[in-house]
């Protein structure tokens, strides 16, 4: 059973399942969102079950997926693909701990140009090809 | 001159000033949980920074606050309470920035998840 919450905590949830490696993306609009690039799991929905709620909201950036977020906060949590039982969850937003690790890094054909990606893990200039899980 | 937007565009901002002190990646739990990953950020004085349309303020401390859209929850602003400057995403600049960072900071609160290996400082 892992944990996850927002920065104020109008969002939190539990995930009881299997995790995706995380997957570092530096595609625009995660970057817009974040700030700077994100990193997040993948967890089916059935894993995924919500203590608090009444801080999430969604904004549909592309009509093929939608992002959840904190209104309160402004937390980035979460990236739900249409048409799919699976939810793509921040990796920011666990609690330590969930022996995950970031294994590869997409989209970086949009990374910023103020960063290096420096750790030596593999580079997809767009999807790895494992995102679905 | 950088512009820079939120994702859905509600909020545009404009940077007309000189960058102040440094470029930092932030690891801190406030900015990891905010962000979702950790924030990277630069300085300007803080009316060298014009916005446009609505920010939505969250203080997670009494020292600070964060500001965002909240109509699509990007993370674009940080500022202390007694400075007189703030810091903007780098992640919401359009276009090349020409800036590097020079530093990760709060390195002691980063996530187990992923290692720092760009060879910057760490404080």
């Amino acid at each position: 059973m892992v944990k996850g919450s927002c920065l104020c905590g109008a969002v939190a949830f539990t995930i009881d399942g299997p995790m995706r490696d995380v997957l570092g993306c530096h595609c625009g609009q995660c970057r817009k969102q974040t700030g700077h690039f994100w990193a997040a799991t993948s967890v089916q929905d059935d894993a995924l079950q919500f203590e608090r709620q009444d801080g999430l909201s969604w904004f549909d950036a592309s009509g093929t997926a939608r992002r959840g977020f904190c209104k309160l906060c402004g937390s980035t949590l979460f990236w739900k693909p249409a048409g799919q039982a699976r939810t793509v969850v921040s990796a920011g937003s666990l609690e330590p701990g969930t022996g995950l690790r970031l294994s590869q890094h997409v989209f970086v054909k949009n990374k910023g140009d103020y960063y290096q990606i420096a750790d030596g893990l593999p580079q997809h200039m767009e999807f790895s090809g494992v995102e679905n899980v | 001159m950088f512009k820079g937007s939120c994702l859905c565009g509600d909020v545009t901002f404009e940077v007309d000033g000189p960058l102040r002190g440094k470029s930092s990646a932030c690891h801190c739990t406030q900015c990891r949980k905010q962000s979702g990953h950790h924030w990277a950020s630069a300085n300007v004085a803080s009316d060298g920074l014009h916005v446009t349309g609505e920010v939505t303020w969250y203080e997670a401390s009494s020292v600070a606050k964060r500001g965002f859209c909240a109509r699509c929850g990007s993370f674009l602003f940080w500022t202390a309470h007694d400075e007189d400057q703030i810091s903007f995403s780098l992640g919401c600049i359009d276009g090349p920035t020409g800036i590097k960072l020079d530093r990760h900071i709060f390195t002691a609160d980063k996530g187990d998840y992923y290692d720092i290996s760009d060879g910057l400082p760490q404080s």
